[in-house]
């Protein structure tokens, strides 16, 4: 069977797309397939310390390329021993090291092996931008439901579609069910109608995301971690199960508070 | 933005030639272009031959190369479904291309197909002189940045081919889908969206833009100067306006909706946008050739 091959971009910096990569990687690795997680973001590498694994690099994705080391030896494998491999980006070259071809070459080569590739897109839309979406077979946009990141999400929908990625997939990231509430926030549906295309996912705002991203275990080792269940889900879906999309359900009420305070394990908030 | 990588072989070049009615040219013509690679199937030559040709020019040229979906250009031939089919056909077996879309003259002008009329030719329905690409088009990757557009230039362009009688008013271009951030939309004659018109894009037509859908980024409806063109849509949510040498803000409050969410007071209505008296105007649509009394200027 190919692997699938899942370039995950935005256009605009920070609103989660290593993040993502590393818990969605993770996420489908537990569920038993094999997974190489590739950084693109070749100058500015952060997947590695997302996944913790910094203190393992010896080769780096431009090696490889350049024919410096086999693939295998660029190849890190996970500290939980899943069948979770990272190709760490050079972080003294830069985007021009690589050209779409020579990327696209590698992940054809990996998908003779593996279930999924994901490549983590730089915040761009420059050579770093052209690199990843050349290799990749699938497209995943991560956003936030800010003005901005959707305004670049939409720029980037476009340029997927004329470089032949049709119908990507959105992922709502650092959504908070109060805000959407109050109305200070948009919504799925908000989000949803701006730029017209199915949304794969919601991640709620979750502090604890960053906790665990700080210590390089993706967040969805974490059972408490509410974003880390919405990753699990959005893995699921992208395996192909139906998981119909949770509503945010924000219940700041006497009880779960009270039941947060106290830290009764177990989940506080439902959210999406 | 170069996502496309063709390499060209030598004979390649001279298939660069423009298309012009030479009696001699072949009848499959690739184009290479900064964005994408187009192959244009002479439209008097028949089917079987085209076929042919497609397929020996693929089969000679292995080397041929593109990352996006490529673009096939029928010109006047209105290709049926099993036509298509068996284009696409040669294309799955003979090469690695994926076919992006079919452009045709006929393809985009459903009103005309429909009452038969004699349909113009590619050159005629008006290859706008800022640019190579075939005259309706979306610019996907390199749209025109809005610091260097003038629209006075894309207006004397229109006007130019417009004495020439080459105006094709009666014929609309429809686009089936959203107009995102950064693509531009260019047509001679009316301009149909059925989606919508995001943020950060263009649309110019030489004659009326009509959205089936929420109008955000900046239409520019009689660029040639036609100041009874006019711009209809679902909603009129749009920062700038302009119709022929007209243009306006929108008004600074309102339901315009720089902010992404929408105010909850008013829910968007089918709104036309109009010139009167050398002023924008926009009022409820009732209809393309209302007499519209009540409309408000749209500068605030």
């Amino acid at each position: 069977m190919k692997g699938r091959t899942i370039v995950i971009t935005s256009g605009k910096g920070g609103v989660g797309k290593t993040t993502a990569t590393a818990n969605l990687g993770t996420a489908l690795a537990m569920r038993g397939h094999s997974v190489v997680v590739i950084d693109t973001d070749i100058g500015l590498r952060n997947l590695d310390v997302i996944m913790g694994l910094e203190n393992r690099i010896v080769y780096d994705l431009v090696n490889v390329i350049e024919g410096k080391c086999r693939l295998r030896q660029a190849m890190i494998q996970d500290k939980n021993r899943l069948e979770l491999y990272l190709i760490p980006a050079a972080q003294t070259r830069d985007k021009d090291s690589i050209t779409p071809e020579q990327l696209k070459g590698l992940c054809g080569e990996l998908e003779n092996e593996f279930d999924f590739i994901l490549i983590d897109c730089p915040a761009g839309i420059e050579q770093g931008f052209k690199n990843a979406v050349a290799a990749a077979g699938e497209a995943i946009i991560v956003t936030t439901p800010e003005v901005s990141a959707i305004r670049d999400a939409d720029r980037v929908i476009g340029l997927l579609e004329a470089s032949g990625l049709h119908r990507p997939k959105l992922i709502i990231n650092r959504i908070s069910a109060e805000m959407v509430k109050r109305g200070d926030m948009m919504g799925q549906e908000d989000v949803e109608s701006l730029l017209a295309m199915e949304v794969i996912g919601l991640v709620p705002a979750d502090e604890r995301t960053v906790a665990a991203a700080n210590r390089g275990i993706p967040t969805v080792h974490d059972g408490r971690s509410t974003a880390g269940a919405a990753f699990k889900r959005i893995a699921a879906r992208i395996d192909g199960e139906e998981v119909p999309l949770q509503q945010l359900d924000a219940r700041p009420g006497m009880f779960n508070r009270l039941r947060d305070m106290v830290g009764i394990k177990g989940r506080a908030y439902s959210h999406a | 933005m170069g996502w496309v990588v063709v390499i060209v072989e030598s004979s390649m070049a001279e298939a660069e030639s423009p298309p012009k009615a030479d009696k001699q040219q072949p009848a499959v013509l690739i184009k290479g272009r900064g964005t994408g690679v187009a192959f244009n199937l002479d439209e008097n030559a028949p089917l079987e031959e085209v076929a042919r040709e497609l397929d020996c020019q693929l089969a000679g040229r292995s080397t041929l190369f593109s990352k996006g979906g490529i673009t096939i250009n029928t010109g006047n031939r209105t290709l049926s479904v099993d036509e298509e089919e068996e284009i696409r056909r040669i294309f799955r077996e003979k090469s690695g291309l994926k076919i992006a879309r079919f452009v045709s003259v006929a393809g985009v002008t459903a009103e005309a197909e429909a009452d038969g009329s004699a349909l113009p030719n590619a050159e005629s329905i008006g290859i706008l002189p800022l640019t190579d690409a075939p005259p309706t088009r979306r610019t996907r990757q390199n749209p025109t940045p809005l610091s260097e557009f003038s629209s006075a230039d894309l207006a004397r362009a229109l006007s130019g081919l417009s004495s020439q009688g080459q105006r094709t008013r009666d014929r609309a271009l429809i686009v089936r889908g959203t107009i995102r951030s950064g693509e531009t939309v260019q047509h001679l004659g009316d301009l149909v969206v059925l989606g919508d018109v995001n943020p950060g894009s263009e649309v110019l037509a030489d004659g009326d833009i009509v959205v089936m859908g929420s109008l955000k980024g900046l239409p520019h409806a009689g660029a040639s100067g036609d100041n009874k063109a006019a711009v209809i849509a679902l909603e009129i949510a749009c920062p700038r306006l302009r119709i022929g040498g007209a243009e306006a803000n929108a008004p600074a409050s309102g339901s315009v909706g720089a902010r992404g969410r929408k105010q909850d007071n008013a829910t968007p209505q089918p709104t036309i946008a109009y010139t009167r008296q050398g002023k924008i105007h926009v009022s409820p649509f009732a209809g393309r050739f209302a007499r519209y009394t009540k409309g408000v200027p749209y500068e605030g």
